[in-house]
């Protein structure tokens, strides 16, 4: 981050803060989705981009922390506000136990056994319908009466995507930051400066699992209700796609992929509905050829463009 | 003899390696007194590397023992000796390679000391001064702000360098700290390293191609060949042996 950035976030903060008064409620949901898919995107990043480890099964997380928000909302009737910041610390349980066996595996197998093991949470939450519903989901997970309308939860999820992003950024550029990017670029060499880069990588695996538990407890009250797709392989894809589209090599680029995924994805499914993956392929095509660096690569002239080094 | 154990630096015992059926390191008995500047020279296959990897944990020996500073470290894992003072750098230059020279040499101090799990502080402001050092020690001042990957060669084994000292090591290994750099430069970042040892009473474990350097710097040199210690003395004793002539220093430049 440059001496720019703080005006041009200050400037989109402005702009979000005054958005409902000027967008329909149509537009305000739209904003609320761009703010999860954001958040998920960015807590896959710190593995993708700042650690080097690619995960096809984020979903997991997602679910985790949705399921375990509706459930403690739904059977352990606890409120909405308390479930909130439980539910991630599940997800983070989950990303802590799995991550313990994926961390020892790299490149290829890292990315197939963190796979298989959300297609393992999806079965579990599918076959498990006595407490998850099964196909059915669970439904009726609200948040109370004062967050209920679009225009209070879009500020909500704004407060707390904006919480989750500082907290995010604060760990990138921290010591623990740092080893983490260090490993990415050597493990080897990182085990040499006395980096335990295994529990490193562990520890992010957990962190990471934790904010992409905080997108999905979001993503449940702003639903309404949970589903088994949540756990489901194309979930894991999301992140993926949204960071690539963004750019892996900035913090920012997976915000800026969730702007463009999810307007792309309003206008074209408007139109047509059916093709929006063909559209999609299309596109994630088109960027890895052209701009490698993502959406952020097209600000590589302006003041705030990432750095050569991250 | 207990006196004299307690002025050894790295001592390895009958250390042996094999891959398949070929014996890289066949049981070699090294000890390195503390303040050494160790020459470990030898034929390309002699198994140089292999034994840096197996005294610095990147490896598992198949039987022997390794002791540093009198500690039986056999076993040990590479961050855990880092942790003790055994610093290396390695053949093909090992850098942090999308992070700036200045970042590289700050993040080993970060994690030197055991600030590396914290995750709220600023890394950007944290040692500064020591870092600054370190890079002008090397002569790399003017170069701190550029990501290390765009380094030249020469500057790239030097930024290693300073990585590696950023551990503050007591046991320093360095494979072939000089391949690829120009004769005069080779001289240069040796002289460095030998005046870093005399300072600060640090021991040295290098390997080298380079003749020249070798008999300039090294306070003692061990031969190696397929695997084993062939000879080990002051650099006059072995250039005067005839076993090393044999096999090695007969060819007018080594084969690389």
């Amino acid at each position: 981050m440059t001496a720019g950035a703080p005006r041009a976030i200050g400037a989109i903060l402005i702009v979000l803060a005054v958005a409902p008064s000027v967008l329909p409620p149509f537009f305000l949901q739209l904003l609320t989705e761009i703010a999860i898919v954001g958040l998920f995107a960015t807590a896959f990043n710190l593995l993708m981009g700042f650690g080097g480890m690619v995960s096809f099964g984020h979903a997991a997380y997602f679910a985790l922390g949705a399921y375990a928000a509706a459930l403690l909302v739904k059977k352990a009737g606890v409120p909405m506000l308390l479930a909130l910041p439980v539910a991630p610390l599940v997800a983070a349980a989950g990303a802590l136990f799995f991550g313990f066996f994926i961390v020892r595996l790299t490149h290829t197998y890292f990315a197939m056994l963190s796979l298989a093991f959300a297609q393992i949470v999806f079965t579990v939450i599918f076959k498990w319908k006595s407490l998850t519903g099964g196909d059915d989901g669970l439904l009726d997970v609200w948040p109370p009466a004062l967050l209920k309308s679009p225009r209070a939860y879009y500020y909500f999820t704004l407060i707390v995507v904006g919480l989750c992003l500082l907290a995010l950024h604060a760990i990138i550029s921290s010591p623990f930051g740092y080893a983490l990017r260090a490993a990415r670029e050597s493990p080897r060499r990182a085990r040499f400066i006395g980096v335990d880069v295994r529990r490193h990588q562990l520890i992010a695996f957990a962190l990471s699992g934790l904010f992409s538990g905080v997108a999905g407890a979001l993503f449940a009250f702003y639903n309404g209700s949970v589903f088994p797709d949540f756990a489901y392989f194309p979930k894991s894809f999301e992140p993926l796609v949204v960071a690539l589209l963004g750019g892996v090599h900035s913090f920012f680029g997976p915000l800026a992929g969730a702007l463009g995924f999810k307007i792309l994805e309003w206008l074209i499914s408007r139109q047509w509905p059916v093709y929006w993956p063909l559209f999609l392929g299309g596109i994630v095509v088109l960027v890895i050829v052209v701009l490698p660096q993502g959406f952020v690569g097209l600000l590589s002239g302006w003041r705030w463009r990432p750095r050569g080094t991250m | 003899m207990a006196a004299a154990r307690d002025d050894v630096m790295l001592r390895t015992v009958s250390l042996r390696k094999h891959f398949g059926g070929v014996q890289a390191v066949g049981g070699v008995d090294l000890a390195v007194p503390r303040g050494d500047v160790r020459a470990i020279i030898g034929p390309n296959g002699a198994g140089k590397t292999t034994l840096f990897n197996l005294i610095t944990g990147d490896l598992a020996h198949d039987s022997g023992a390794i002791y540093f500073d009198d500690t039986d470290v056999s076993g040990l894992r590479p961050h855990q000796l880092t942790r003790r003072g055994m610093g290396r750098t390695f053949q093909i230059t090992s850098i942090f390679r999308r992070l700036t020279a200045f970042e590289n040499v700050q993040t080993a101090l970060l994690t030197h000391h055991r600030r590396h799990y914290n995750v709220l502080a600023r890394a950007t402001s944290m040692y500064r001064p020591e870092t600054t050092a370190l890079l002008d020690r090397v002569g790399l001042g003017e170069q701190a702000a550029k990501p290390s990957g765009i380094l030249a060669h020469g500057d790239q084994r030097r930024l290693e360098l300073a990585i590696a000292l950023a551990s503050s090591p007591r046991l320093l290994l360095l494979d072939e700290p000089t391949a690829g750099m120009a004769p005069r430069e080779r001289h240069e970042i040796m002289a460095l390293v030998a005046g870093i040892a005399r300072e600060t009473g640090l021991t040295v474990v290098f390997t080298e191609h380079d003749m020249d350097v070798v008999f300039a710097v090294a306070k003692r040199i061990t031969v190696m060949h397929q695997g084993l210690v062939l000879a080990e003395g002051a650099p006059a004793e072995v250039r005067a042996n005839p076993d090393v002539q044999r096999v090695y220093l007969g060819h007018p430049e080594p084969v690389r």
